[in-house]
């Protein structure tokens, strides 16, 4: 089932949003699992290409980040993952009000789990940790989680389409102010001298 | 009682027309030096094409020729509409039209020529600044003079923004440049050192907060309710965060000039009230947002309301970066970086452009007594423009916490690890895809030039009387 929703997903979204709302209300399926396991793809990748591969800016040798520095950055950045996921999930419930339909709130956990899949998927790039081509190949995923979101939503919530336009819009905005949050507490931690160990 | 008098459409057209053309000049500009600095050749070695000489082209084109006519043309509009009065003093207004345009042509050829006062978004010389005053002086008569002749008794919120916009403008406006003329095209700042500093940063944070914001609100509270065809979701919302704001936003400044020679105190002192501004703005924003909310239905076949809806989304993006970016500790490593350029942008693009955009919409149509060409346009313009905002922002978040980090960077021995030029080649990448963003965003606003164009070609501005104020209810 977990592959089956991944594959759904990537090939025909309509339906599997609609598989996923069933199995939902009927409690057949939780969408944990499937964050806990999906995340670990950009966590894991992060660690092999900060510690092994590196990266290089301009000419010299490649930059490397030690390995203990780079494990606890990496058990960071799962729990990031993870605390982001379910946030917005909680977020998705509490805008319910809003727009005045109010699900329960392992469905809206469930639209931000699947929605953020490609973002998942996408994150075993970071085995090559070349910024410019991270973001190349980073922006279509954006860009389908982006899709997958305004068409799961209204099919989740129940709601007809231009509604859903909305709500969707208010879910984006969050995940960008969330985003940047990520930004400014990186800026934060790296002022107050929390930054990784490099091997040079 | 038959009321025969006429709203002033002309100035309201003049401004609008002259709205999409100088913001199809300063977003070619903008492409054009985004490029440059992407690939540098592209400036051939010629004085006036150089970045330093067409950066400052490009902001006073986006901002005071662009936002300013946009500004003009719908404070005009929704004046004479909410007062149900034409408006005052119709000889200074058509001059606010000619010099306004008269500053605008001046600035393109003094700033290509290198001709600067320095000061950043003022950098217009002495005697345009004298012309700006004359017309500033003006708009605010004709504004006023407009509330003066009200038929009915409430003022609507949208005139109380753009009255505290056109207020606060004059007054810094007039501080920030006042200057010593040594001879007709130089002069020099009448403040020193870091007194001159803050007095820039007043003015600049505040043209951000007045200009780019609260004039931008009261095409909000105007043009939101009216395409949404619903009355504003709070009142009360809209008058507490305005007070809040405009009390609130005059404080900012210091916040773009943290770990300088000014004052750490004040430095503080502009961070905690940028941290607090964050909540005013949202009041903003929550409002925009719950007043389009019920007009969802509405969506299927008004892809004009997709525009606000960006718009607002976008304005409660930057509101909340810019606060955060005004900590001490996140500005130590994002001030001088492209995340400020790529936050500027944010608001810039999303938030000020796509609101005037969406107010163009509305309003050229009406004033000439045309539907609008096509709808199927509009959409067009929304994806090329959203798509490009997204591509901007995101290569400059990326690009500009690099740069942090690089210019940060020592090694062991205490050596910086960087030299400067290679945190410029290690840019390369982010400015192809900033320009891409730009144009993008650019390719919408000609396909929106086109369909207004089609909408208007061949029609002859029309007379609208001014209908009686209904009875209070």
């Amino acid at each position: 089932m977990f592959i089956q929703h991944i594959i759904g997903l990537l090939t025909d979204p309509v339906r599997q949003w609609e598989k996923i709302r069933e199995q939902q209300l009927s409690g057949a399926s939780s969408p944990v699992g499937h964050v806990f396991i999906l995340a670990l793809i950009p966590a894991v990748s992060g660690y092999i290409g900060t510690t092994q591969v590196g990266w290089r800016i301009g000419v010299g040798e490649p930059i490397r980040i030690t390995g203990d520095s780079a494990f606890a950055i990496a058990i960071i950045y799962y729990l990031a993952l993870l605390v982001g996921v379910f946030s917005i999930g909680w977020v998705i419930h509490l805008l319910g009000k809003a727009y005045e339909v109010v699900r329960p709130l392992s469905l809206c956990i469930a639209l931000a789990a699947y929605t953020a899949t490609p973002l998942f998927l996408i994150g075993l790039m970071e085995v090559y940790p070349v910024l410019w081509l991270n973001m190349l190949m980073g922006l279509p995923a954006l860009a389908y989680t982006v899709y997958l979101l305004y068409t799961g939503l209204p099919i989740m919530m129940e709601i007809p389409t231009e509604r859903g336009f909305l709500y969707s819009s208010a879910v984006l905005a969050v995940g960008l102010i969330a985003l940047v949050s990520l930004l400014g507490m990186t800026a934060l931690l790296w002022g107050m001298g929390l930054q990784p160990v490099f091997t040079n | 009682m038959t009321n025969t008098e006429t709203y002033n459409y002309k100035v309201v057209r003049q401004f609008s027309i002259m709205t999409i053309v100088w913001g199809l000049v300063g977003m070619s500009v903008g492409v054009l030096i985004a490029a440059q600095l992407a690939w540098p050749a592209l400036n051939f070695d010629i004085p006036w094409l150089t970045f330093g000489r067409l950066r400052p082209l490009h902001t006073n084109a986006v901002i005071f020729a662009f936002g300013g006519c946009a500004l003009f043309a719908s404070s005009y509009y929704v004046v004479q509409h909410t007062c149900h009065a034409k408006l005052a003093f119709p000889a200074l207004a058509a001059f606010t039209f000619w010099g306004w345009q008269a500053v605008i042509v001046l600035a393109a050829i003094t700033l290509p020529l290198g001709i600067t006062s320095s000061k950043e978004y003022a950098e217009l010389e002495w005697p345009i600044d004298i012309l700006i005053t004359l017309v500033w002086v003006s708009y605010a008569l004709v504004f006023f003079g407009t509330i003066v002749k009200r038929k009915i008794p409430h003022i609507y919120v949208a005139n109380w923004f753009f009255g505290a916009f056109i207020i606060t403008i004059a007054v810094l406006h007039v501080f920030n440049s006042a200057a010593l003329p040594v001879s007709l095209w130089k002069s020099y700042s009448a403040y020193a050192g870091v007194q001159d500093a803050m007095v820039q940063w007043w003015y600049g944070h505040n043209a951000v907060g007045f200009f780019l914001t609260a004039g931008f609100l009261g095409i909000m509270y105007y043009f939101v309710p009216k395409q949404a065809g619903r009355p504003v979701y709070s009142y009360r919302l809209s008058v507490v965060h305005f007070w809040a704001l405009i009390f609130t936003y005059i404080w900012a400044g210091p916040h773009h000039l943290h770990y300088t020679a000014l004052p750490d105190w004040a430095q503080s002192l502009g961070m905690i009230m940028s941290l607090i501004l964050l909540a005013p703005s949202w009041g903003g924003m929550i409002n925009g947002i719950m007043t389009l909310s019920g007009a969802w239905h509405k969506l299927r076949t008004d892809p004009v309301l997709r525009l606000l809806v960006v718009s607002i989304s976008f304005y409660g993006m930057s509101t909340f970066e810019g606060p955060m970016m005004a900590i001490k500790t996140v500005n130590a490593l994002s001030h001088y970086t492209d995340w400020t350029i790529g936050h500027v942008h944010s608001g810039a693009l999303g938030w000020v452009a796509l609101v005037s955009m969406g107010a163009m919409y509305y309003m050229i149509p009406r004033l000439f007594g045309r539907e609008l060409y096509s709808l199927r346009l509009v959409e067009i313009h929304f994806w090329a423009a959203t798509i490009g905002i997204v591509l901007y922002i995101a290569s400059m978040w990326v690009a500009g916490i690099m740069q942090g980090l690089m210019w940060r960077a020592v090694n062991s021995d205490g050596t910086l690890t960087y030299s400067f030029v290679e945190s410029v080649q290690a840019m390369h990448p982010y400015y192809i895809v900033r320009t891409l963003g730009g144009a993008c965003f650019l390719l919408g606003t000609v396909v929106m030039a086109y369909n207004l164009w089609r909408t208007i070609a061949g029609a002859k501005g029309i007379e609208v009387e001014i209908p009686a104020p209904a009875s209070a209810h």
